[in-house]
């Protein structure tokens, strides 16, 4: 019997699951075991292109969830949107399942039939960065990348010749490689707001490397498990109260440097300064609404107050419509760079909306996407 | 609901811009984001971001009648069995094999593929690499001084992060031309003859201009001529998604201009037009439904629903660009390819092409010759450095107060919001233009009501970036009145 606030470590039963799959493929068996068992009707998985290339597809194929990829740290995407209107299980970093929850607040997202299996995120990279990473500063092609992954405090790549290199994360992040910029002050390490919390930080011993470590966070995630359990794919045991403190010292860790860079990458801009640089950051605006487009806990549709307000014709010093945005959002937003990722201008869109949200959300006590029954402070309309 | 999803590059213009295609079996069209894409990190423009928009299933059509791809072929084939006078246009909007099987069908007809981009024709064939390859889109980024030829905003946005990331290691950017541009540190509004003196380029500076069939061969000479004389590299966007691979493909076969085969059809001397994802009701100025009109055959070979396949005797509708099996070649010389496998438009043409007398291909063996054609000589993105004299030149074209400012949603007609002329505040004042009113405009083309807004734009001059009823060609000479 599995229960809320359970403690687990588990993998595949399946060996080529278990040995293909990240940390032990327990993730990939749970979401196989959603679809084969009816638990949901479609799976979001990301079907791998490349080691810095992989494309959310929805399936209602087991045997498509079971070749997905595993994590990839250099594919920044967020997964919400494709669960919108769906009967679906997905794997989720924390800032999916936030917004999978700011898309159940507005009523896009149905939570009872939405399972989402969240997996620990330390940040994620940009691909092409990535790939310019590899040649300056690993001197490896990335064209030999067969895997990569994040260990104390390092990134380590794992080539065809069977070698690997690992550089420290502060390392490559002063050299102006590494994570986004959002991720490198995101707090939000472990998935607490998913259903269940995976990922291998805790995972000790002989299990280290092929097995995942689980925490169940509600009742949908003590379906998942058993379910997955019932349908014989995975195998679960009560995780080592060392396994549970190494867990928490790594993320205590994680998050403590996130407040420090914070510091760092929103500084502080004197009050008569502030116009001006907010002027300079959007005057390169192409209008494209790309930003609109990817926010995932945008529910606005095309007809929004961002575009409504907004018109080529005007000849304002700064558009209404990123105006409108930064106010809109200063809620919601929860820093997942996709407005950054897709710009073509290279504003850096997501730090620019956290100037606002982040201060607005503390002041208010408020995180957005951690708990469906927590009203934005700014929601106009409550959905019933 | 299933889903296709289709590794494609933008049709937008000719920087290579990757995303993907999503198309589920309602045959409902969405984008993606490709942030692995090299030209652009999965950044899409205003265009890329309407895409769905733009495809529009093909239907093939004799006579008016909607009809199978096979008869449309057959009765293609009995149009221009023994047909005289026969142009044929590809600009460079769909694959490089596509191209090629076009080029077959050419043969066939004893005839040649022109790519609409008659300024080749006028230059010296010494500069025609320079000016059809580019350089490296990383190469912008390291230029020490840039003089802009282009709106990039408006015309090529992805090139403006390549603009800003130069400006952050320190380039100096001049533009030159009718509009403020935000991102330069200076806008001239200066003329050729002023190009040397008051840029102060040297060899370690770009040039950026552009290629596009109403270029003015003056313009393009007077900018050769400018990188020749100061040393400076020089790089010409281009506005389709295959402009570079075309160009390659198409060397030594006359490279018609669109005017000129404008100008054949309404002299009588072109009978019959052939065209290729290519539409020159979109790629012209107006009144050129007229002109088609005058054609004995008018033979349209399309992946989308555009004006022309409206006007023409026989469509024949192919896969949207995203599905085909096939590649193209980006402004910096990258071969980038489809991840789509359909090869319904080129099995087309090779059947159009052995029921004229030809040869029958297939998607595999074009690739080849692709590949052997243009990749063996050009292995990759480099500069290929300016061998030609300087050449003699005359004034430029273009007179007129009303200047296109050509974008991608121009060159295809796409709806966009661009529904206004851009005038200054002296021109504001002396129409006494009210704010959020509209502003009169007369030309030989009639009279047009439109919204104005105001920019940094030389005192008489107006700017648009929408082909407006009215506008007669690249620049029209229009009276303005408040209203």
């Amino acid at each position: 019997m599995v229960a809320v606030g359970d403690m687990l470590v588990g993998y595949a039963t399946d060996g080529g699951v278990r040995k293909r799959g990240a940390s032990g493929g327990l993730v990939t068996a749970v979401l196989a075991a959603a679809l084969e068992k009816g638990l949901v009707e479609n799976v979001v998985v990301m079907k791998h292109i490349n080691e810095f290339e992989a494309v959310p597809i929805i399936t209602d194929d087991v045997e498509v969830v079971l070749a997905s990829t595993g994590s990839l740290h250099s594919v920044p995407v967020n997964l919400a949107k494709y669960a919108v209107g769906r009967k679906v299980a997905m794997p989720a970093k924390p800032c999916d399942a936030q917004a999978v929850i700011e898309q159940a607040k507005r009523g896009m997202i149905d939570l009872d039939n939405t399972y989402v299996v969240g997996l620990n995120c330390g940040g994620s990279m940009h691909p092409v960065t990535t790939k310019k990473m590899l040649v300056e500063m690993y001197d490896i092609d990335p064209e030999d990348v067969i895997g990569e992954e994040i260990e104390k405090g390092k990134l380590i790549f794992k080539t065809k010749d069977g070698n690997e290199k690992g550089i420290a994360i502060d390392e490559l992040e002063e050299a102006g490689f590494g994570r986004r910029d959002s991720c490198r002050y995101c707090t939000i390490k472990i998935p607490v707001n998913a259903d269940l919390a995976c990922g291998n930080w805790g995972v000790i011993g002989d299990l280290a490397g092929s097995a995942t470590f689980c925490q169940v966070m509600n009742d949908k995630g003590v379906r998942l498990l058993e379910n997955a359990i019932e349908a014989g794919r995975i195998e679960v045991q009560p995780a080592s109260e060392k396994a549970i403190a190494i867990r928490e010292k790594v993320n205590t860790a994680m998050v403590n440097l996130g407040n420090t860079l914070e510091g760092k990458i929103l500084t502080e801009i004197p009050d008569e300064a502030r116009i001006q640089y907010y002027l300079d950051q959007m005057a390169n605006c192409i209008d494209c609404g790309a930003c609109k487009e990817v926010c995932p806990v945008c529910a606005c549709g095309e007809d929004s107050k961002c575009t409504m307000f907004h018109s080529l014709v005007d000849d304002y010093s700064m558009s209404m419509y990123h105006l409108v945005r930064l106010l809109h959002l200063s809620d919601s937003c929860i820093a997942c760079g996709q407005c950054s990722d897709v710009c073509p201008s290279d504003i850096p869109i997501t730090i620019l909306q956290s100037r606002f949200a982040i201060p607005a959300q503390r002041k208010r006590e408020y995180t957005p996407g951690m708990n469906v029954d927590e009203t934005p402070p700014f929601f106009e309309v409550i959905l019933k | 609901m299933k889903e296709m999803i289709y590794q494609t590059v933008c049709p937008g213009c000719n920087m290579g811009c990757g995303l993907y295609i999503r198309e589920n079996d309602e045959g409902t069209v969405a984008i993606d984001f490709m942030k692995s894409s090299p030209a652009n990190l999965g950044k899409l423009c205003r265009f890329g971001m309407q895409l769905p928009h733009h495809y529009s299933k093909a239907t093939s059509m004799v006579d008016g009648v909607e009809s199978s791809i096979d008869d449309a072929i057959q009765a293609a084939s009995t149009k221009l069995k023994g047909a005289k006078d026969v142009a044929m246009l590809s600009v460079g909007a769909t694959t490089s094999e596509e191209h090629l099987a076009f080029t077959k069908v050419a043969d066939a007809l004893g005839t040649v593929v022109n790519t609409g981009m008659g300024t080749y024709a006028e230059l010296p064939p010494e500069c025609h690499a320079t000016v059809g390859h580019g350089i490296p889109l990383e190469d912008v980024e390291q230029a020490s001084k840039i003089a802009l030829f282009i709106d990039p905003y408006t015309q090529y946005p992805l090139i403006v992060r390549r603009l800003l990331a130069a400006k952050r290691s320190g380039a100096s950017i001049i533009a030159v031309g009718p509009k403020e541009i935000k991102l330069a540190d200076e806008t001239k509004h200066i003329g050729p003859d002023q190009y040397e003196s008051e840029l102060g380029l040297d060899s370690e500076s770009l040039i950026i201009a552009d290629v596009h069939p109403h270029s003015d061969p003056e313009h393009v000479k007077h900018l050769l001529n400018l990188a020749l004389m100061t040393g400076a590299r020089i790089m010409f966007m281009k506005p389709f998604v295959d402009s570079t691979g075309v160009h390659l493909l198409s060397r030594g076969t006359g490279q018609k201009g669109l005017q000129e085969i404008m100008d054949g059809i309404n002299e009588g001397s072109i009978k019959t037009l052939v065209t290729l994802d290519s539409d020159p009701i979109e790629l012209m100025p107006n009144g050129v439904e007229d002109i088609l009109k005058k054609l004995d055959n008018l033979v349209v070979i399309s992946s989308r629903n555009s004006p022309v396949t409206r006007l023409a005797q026989i469509v024949i509708g192919t896969e949207p660009l995203y599905a085909k099996a096939g590649s193209f070649m980006n402004v910096e010389g990258q071969m980038l390819k489809n991840s789509g496998s359909s090869s319904i438009g080129i099995d087309a043409l090779s059947t159009l092409a052995q029921n004229l007398g030809g040869k029958a291909f297939d998607c595999q063996g074009l690739h080849t010759q692709v590949l052997e054609n243009v990749v063996k000589e050009y292995t990759g993105p480099k500069y290929k450095k300016l061998s030609c004299e300087m050449m003699e030149t005359a004034p430029e074209e273009g007179k007129g107060n009303l200047i296109n400012v050509y974008n991608p949603f121009m060159w295809f007609d796409q709806p966009d919001d661009n529904d206004f002329v851009m005038v200054n505040m002296n021109t504001v004042k002396s129409l006494g233009l009210r704010k959020g009113g509209m502003i009169a405009l007369t030309s030989n083309g009639g009279t047009l009501k439109i919204r104005y807004a105001v920019a940094e734009v030389p005192d008489g001059l107006m700017l648009t970036n929408k082909k407006l009823p009215i506008t007669t060609g690249t620049c029209t000479v229009v009276t303005a009145e408040g209203c």
